[in-house]
């Protein structure tokens, strides 16, 4: 009997992961947020300019050209290295955010991405990186994930072979559908990282878990 | 941009309202320009957003006049985070600022607002928000929803108010070509400032559930209860027809 009641939930999340997946590599909707050019990210330096309160350009005629390039921004993150739960993804791919406004996800299960349109290791505000906890078939490159505790150390080296060291300051469990914007995703001062991924409660109607795990991390190094 | 909508906690809202509120009422003489109720549309925090943007603002992106001193607050940020609901054209707004001293003063309605312009370059404003007001020692904070049509109290030469035509989808074309800010009367150019970034709306779908089913635990939904009890009755009439064919033999 056990046998059969084991086969009854896989067949419950087979039948609903056909809501998430197009198949069986193929979660998400069409993106519609591209990275952002690194002077025009949070952050970038300015320098000269113009105007002053009351005095703006003309909306039709455009502003008034001013202004220095920005200096350049920070590389992409490249590599996440997780020691405590024997992680080390070498490529991670970009993530942009769908047309229905939600982070876009990796279409394998056992790619590791980041939202590249916020912050990059090196920059103030967090990095985050998001992955699959499990396929539809069994567990995902992020399945571990949950394991990890406050004090694990994160090691995220970007494109240009700088080595940036987190230490992760806390996690928490949240309901994708009461979701706190702010404290993920929102812009800050300090260079943070973040790392998602699925928890909790399946559900085999909507095809999805009903929590995120997020881990809390902060440069150490 | 997005047609599809996404729910948002209802709680928030609750929240939100009464943060706005508490914010109106603190208006004190320490801030001149918050005379901002008689201008603005106030609504009830939306069940449902189209997009969520962030802004981190700091007093080195605030762009000066050539010649003219920077700011130099440098303890001063403003944190912005912005939800829309373009089929609704409103904006909803929990904005924090801490190290932001003296008396807000702009020629706008209010002294917090989003302008149109790219990074490096100074643009009219679209929105004026009420101003962060602070409880004690606290951060600055305002909060709410507002909805169009905009009005900044500050008029183009064709005497259009800069608020004129204004919708917040213009901000979802293009969020970069948008920034947040805050004039006081030290810092009339800004205090602070910060480019619009567009951030996820809500949690991140990155399971299938395949573990979680081989776990034999946790499964929800009627799909999973009718595909169990499909499965259960299968498993059943195997075992009977075992047991009977065990019988026959």
């Amino acid at each position: 009997m056990r046998r059969v009641l084991v086969a009854a939930a896989a067949g419950g999340v087979l039948l609903g992961c056909a809501q998430s997946a197009a198949g069986e590599d193929a979660p998400g909707q069409p993106v519609v947020g591209q990275p952002t050019p690194a002077d025009q990210r949070p952050g970038a330096p300015q320098t000269s300019s113009e105007p002053s309160e009351g005095n703006w350009p003309d909306r039709d005629a455009g502003p008034e050209a001013s202004g220095t390039a920005a200096e350049a921004g920070a590389a992409a993150p490249e590599r996440v290295q997780i020691p405590s739960i024997d992680l080390d993804e070498d490529e991670l791919i970009d993530l942009g955010i769908q047309s229905d406004g939600r982070l876009e996800v990796p279409t394998d299960w056992d790619d590791v991405g980041w939202f590249a349109g916020g912050s990059r290791p090196g920059e103030a505000g967090p990095t985050v990186i998001a992955a699959h906890v499990d396929s539809r078939s069994g567990p995902a490159v992020f399945y571990r994930l949950p394991e990890m505790e406050r004090g694990d150390e994160v090691t995220v080296v970007d494109a240009e072979g700088g080595v940036h060291l987190y230490q992760v300051e806390r996690t928490a469990d949240f309901p994708k559908d009461d979701f706190p914007t702010r404290e993920v995703f929102g812009a800050g001062t300090e260079d943070e990282l973040r790392l998602i991924t699925c928890t909790g409660e399946f559900d085999a109607a909507a095809g999805r878990h009903l929590d995120n795990r997020v881990v809390f991390a902060s440069r150490v190094e | 941009m997005a047609t599809q909508t996404i729910r948002r906690r209802t709680v928030m809202g609750g929240c939100v309202a009464a943060g706005a509120a508490v914010s109106l009422m603190l208006a004190g003489p320490a801030h001149a320009h918050t005379d901002h109720g008689d201008h603005v549309n106030e609504v009830d925090w939306p069940e449902d957003f189209t997009s969520a943007y962030s802004a981190m603002a700091v007093p080195d992106e605030v762009v000066v006049p050539e010649g003219e001193p920077s700011p130099i607050d440098e303890d001063a940020t403003g944190d912005f985070m912005l939800w829309l609901n373009s089929e609704l054209d409103v904006i909803c707004y929990e904005i924090a600022l801490e190290g932001v001293t003296g008396n807000y003063e702009s020629p706008a309605f209010t002294a917090t607002h989003i302008h149109e312009g790219p990074t490096g370059e100074a643009g009219p404003p679209r929105v004026a928000f009420p101003d962060p007001q602070s409880e004690g020692d606290g951060p600055r904070t305002s909060s709410g929803c507002m909805e169009g049509p905009f009005v900044t109290g500050v008029e183009d030469d064709d005497g259009n108010d800069h608020g004129d035509w204004f919708t917040v989808s213009q901000i979802e074309d293009d969020p970069t070509a948008f920034y947040a800010d805050v004039h006081t009367e030290e810092y009339l150019d800004g205090v602070v400032r910060g480019q619009l970034t567009q951030v996820p709306l809500d949690g991140v779908e990155t399971g299938g559930g395949g573990e979680t089913a081989q776990q034999g635990i946790a499964i929800a939904g009627p799909a999973a209860g009718v595909g169990a009890v499909a499965l259960l009755a299968a498993g059943a009439y195997v075992l009977i027809m075992r047991r009977s064919r065990n019988q026959q033999v």
